[in-house]
């Protein structure tokens, strides 16, 4: 029993076709408030940490403890005149927030999310393919970075746009071979290793411990694929203004805001589904969400303490790290991924 | 350079300290061309200063390195004193050191956090500027105000420092050292900011006597050369100090020179308190009624150790009560003038954390 | 030897050499020889002629001397040929002074944008008339003396 076939029959009387067309309309509905309360949720933390961390007090002023702070930023940024460029390439221009925002939200659908109390499995996509599925919607934000560089004619934003795609093609490598590693070894455990569910439900003991060299690769290239602090390479404010969007102000920045706490909270459940057992435990059939949560909470207050305490490594240092390090790591992690599996076939 | 393209940095820039323009000529990432663009806060203070009395100019001096107001104070009073035949009580010598070197801490703090910003670090700036805070209370308690402070006078000190200041300058000076340790191991002990300012932006020993490179960034390249020592101003021959030096003249070199100047303010700034004679603070000659009426005759140069580096001010009087010319050794302005050669065939990255690593002050360089 | 006009002292005992301007570089690279570097470039405006002041110092002698020169005509060698730290100073002080340094690389306007009319520090300098700064299309500085086209 999941989410989706309980709303089926929630709207059961609307008759066989319409009670699955609303039961879909109601979950992605559902959907999208979980992934926008997620990430207001995650930006507050974020906040506040970041405080504590540099002897601050935070959001205080906007409702009790500032909790209505985000809901109050969101409104200005809504509010704001978007201020456009006159040189821009304008379809290009516009679009690419948005690509980047739904790449994230495409992210999100994909990905499973376990079992919680009488509802049953909240996964929303049910594909034998959905790991290909999902690398393949990420995939689509950094298009959306490179457009909105590139469109926007300004300088800044094209060297944003640059460094965006040399950093993309030097972490995307390793961290695609560290994935293939991991459905290497769940294909001895189960014949649909590329469904996203299975391959995290088949995990006997968390692949990160199996593979600790592919965790760390994965992790890294999450941490780029947000960019944030030791990465954020392709907006490094202080060399480049703002990179990719120097050139965007109201909401239309405010999607890459979100797309980048997005990127970091779906990249730390990724991480957790994929290497730390996700929603794997005792009682998993009700309780699986909420480890799938702690697990990616945890991951998220990692990265935001590596965000706060680096500095931005240069960018051909990082294509080097990127190529002459990551690369190695999981090509051995690849081979010794090939010996554990065919241990275990033996 | 066949193909390149033309970016301007600043003058509103993030990491632009001020108002800092550079036209940069890139290849891809690679800074080919630097064309530092200043002037734009310039108020030319020279020529307000010949139209002011002698006593007023200092406000015109606080304002030049606004991060280290006392240290501007310092060196114009040194030239302006020796121009008008006004001596300084003992006392106020004395306090003048003590407060020099705290505003050396602050300044230097300021540098830190800033060159943390530059580098992408986000938090140790909020560490510096608390401890800086301290540094600002007790000048508000001592002279009324935070930055521009407007404290010393000619002839001695505005005001005398109570016992009570005193007590907040031994217990700033009694945890500075444990806080600073801190903050240096924020920097130090992470190996991405040792692989941004190893080996980057290296200033050699000749180029740096070359461009007129003054103060820290000097030292950082292995002159062991301080006014403070060279030629002792104020009381600094009485108290017991070192001139950090290094020899790799890299931003990391700079780094460590200015964080190990601050423990070397902290042991000026002890022994200033132990040593505080009593006595008058202020020159009776120069009290206030009288003050716009002294009359200087004859030229000076007087030299002191600003953080940022040699601040030199060289007054001429005509016997009028305001000085004929005033022309100020601005360090940050010289040390700017290095950084299109530092910054040659660098990256876009490096050219800021060279930038970074002046220390830039541009109520210095602008006047 | 170079000819040196007099050797004076100035009011707080630094040691004064006057030099003809045509001596001026001769006697710098004496200077340089033995191991003094530049610190300070100044123009004093006398009405009748500028006086241009140079402060070399040695660091090994801890020795700090000053070296003048005359002109009526505005022209003064220059030393960036000796010196890199003379650039910057020679540009600020044909910018604010108004000296031609000959044989300066650069001698553009430093703190000024180009087209500034007149020389601030000089004596005759008209501070009442207000000039306004904008900036081209190609980002070049340029003044103007009407209120509205500039800021």
């Amino acid at each position: 029993m999941n989410i989706l076939l309980r709303l089926q029959l929630f709207f059961q009387i609307t008759g066989h076709y319409a009670s699955y067309f609303l039961a879909y309309i109601f979950e992605t509905i559902f959907f999208l408030i979980f992934v926008v309360i997620s990430l207001i949720a995650m930006i507050y933390i974020f906040r506040k940490y970041m405080a504590r961390l540099q002897l601050r007090i935070g959001p205080n002023r906007v409702g009790k403890f500032g909790l209505l702070q985000l809901i109050a930023d969101a409104l200005k940024l809504v509010g704001k005149e978007s201020i456009i460029p006159k040189l821009r390439d304008d379809f290009a221009y516009k679009a690419a927030p948005y690509i980047v925002f739904i790449g994230l939200v495409v992210g999100f659908v994909i990905i499973p999310y376990g079992s919680f109390y009488w509802i049953g499995s909240l996964t929303i996509t049910h594909s034998n393919v959905s790991l290909i599925l999902f690398f393949g919607a990420i995939a689509m934000m950094p298009i959306g970075e490179v457009l909105a560089g590139i469109s926007s004619h300004n300088k800044y934003a094209v060297i944003g746009a640059f460094r965006g795609i040399a950093k993309d093609v030097s972490f995307e490598v390793p961290m695609m071979i560290s994935a293939v590693s991991l459905v290497m070894m769940d294909s001895a455990l189960s014949r649909t290793s590329l469904n996203f569910e299975t391959l995290v439900s088949t995990q006997f003991i968390p692949f990160g411990i199996l593979q600790p060299l592919g965790l760390f690769v994965f992790m890294v290239a999450m941490i780029a694929r947000s960019s944030y602090t030791p990465f954020d390479l392709s907006e490094s404010d202080s060399e480049i203004v703002s990179g990719y969007s120097t050139e965007y102000s109201g909401m239309r920045f405010g999607l890459f805001y979100m797309g980048m706490f997005g990127s970091i909270f779906l990249g730390s459940l990724v991480v957790s589904l994929l290497y730390l057992g996700g929603f794997n435990g005792p009682y998993s059939s009700y309780a699986g969400f909420i480890y799938l949560l702690i697990k990616g909470l945890i991951l998220v207050l990692i990265s935001f303490l590596i965000w706060l305490s680096m500095p931005r490594i240069r960018v051909d240092r990082f294509i080097n790290f990127g190529w002459k390090i990551l690369l190695p790591i999981s090509i051995i992690n690849l081979i010794w991924a090939g010996f554990l599996t065919l241990g275990v076939i033996s | 350079m066949a193909e390149w393209t033309e970016v301007n940095f600043g003058p509103q820039h993030p990491s632009m300290h001020g108002v800092l323009r550079l036209r940069v000529k890139l290849d891809g990432e690679i800074v080919k061309e630097v064309e530092p663009i200043i002037g734009y806060l310039h108020r030319n203070a020279e020529k307000i200063g010949e139209l002011q009395f002698y006593c007023d100019n200092m406000i015109y001096f606080d304002r030049m390195d606004y991060v280290a107001a006392m240290n501007m104070e310092v060196g114009y009073l040194e030239a302006a004193e020796k121009l008008l035949d006004i001596e300084v009580p003992e006392r106020a010598q004395w306090i003048r050191v003590m407060m020099a070197e705290l505003n050396r801490i602050a300044s230097h703090l300021v540098w830190l956090g800033a060159f943390g910003l530059d580098l992408g670090m986000l938090t140790p700036f909020f560490y510096c500027f608390k401890e800086r805070e301290k540094i600002l209370k007790i000048f508000t308690e001592v002279s009324g105000s935070r930055q521009q402070l407007n404290y010393m006078s000619i002839g001695g000190v505005y005001q005398d420092v109570t016992d009570e200041a005193l007590d907040h300058i031994k217990t700033f000076i009694r945890e500075f050292p444990k806080e600073l340790n801190k903050i240096e191991s924020l920097f130090v002990k992470n190996d991405v900011f040792i692989s941004r300012t190893k080996g980057i932006g290296i200033l050699s020993k000749e180029m740096a006597i070359d461009y007129g490179v003054t103060g820290p960034m000097l030292r950082a390249s292995g002159v062991e050369y301080d006014v403070r020592k060279a030629q002792p101003y104020l009381v600094y021959d009485k108290v017991n100090f070192d001139i950090p030096v290094s020899f790799k003249g890299d931003n990391l070199a700079r780094f460590l020179v200015r964080v190990e100047e601050m423990r070397q303010s902290v042991k000026i700034v002890e022994q200033t308190i132990q040593k505080l004679p009593a006595g008058p603070y202020f020159n009776q000659k120069a009290k206030k009624p009288l003050m716009i009426r002294l009359r200087g005759q004859g030229e000076v140069y007087a030299r002191t150790e600003s953080p940022k580096g040699e601040f030199g001010v060289y007054l001429i009087g005509d016997g009028s009560m305001r000085p004929y010319r005033v022309r100020v050794r601005s360090p940050t302005f010289k040390n700017l003038s290095v950084l299109p050669a530092l910054a040659k065939d660098q990256m876009i990255a490096d050219l800021i954390s060279i930038g970074g690593s002046i220390d830039l002050v541009f109520g210095e360089v602008d006047r | 030897m170079v000819d040196i006009i007099a050797e004076e002292k100035t009011k707080d005992g630094r040691k004064v050499i006057r030099v003809a301007k045509e001596n001026l570089i001769e006697l710098m690279k004496e200077l340089k020889s033995q191991g003094y570097n530049l610190s300070l470039t100044t123009a004093v405006d006398y009405v009748d002629h500028i006086e241009v002041v140079y402060h070399v110092y040695n660091m090994q002698k801890n020795e700090y001397i000053i070296v003048k020169t005359e002109t009526k005509d505005n022209h003064v060698p220059s030393l960036t040929s000796l010196w890199n730290a003379a650039n910057w100073d020679e540009r600020e002080e044909y910018d604010l002074v108004g000296v031609i340094f000959d044989g300066h690389p650069n001698l553009k306007r430093l703190f000024l944008p180009e087209g500034w009319v007149g020389h601030p520090l000089r004596k005759n300098y008209d501070l009442s008339k207000a000039q306004y700064i904008n900036m081209d299309e190609d980002g070049n500085d340029y003044v103007t003396f009407d209120p509205e086209g500039g800021w």
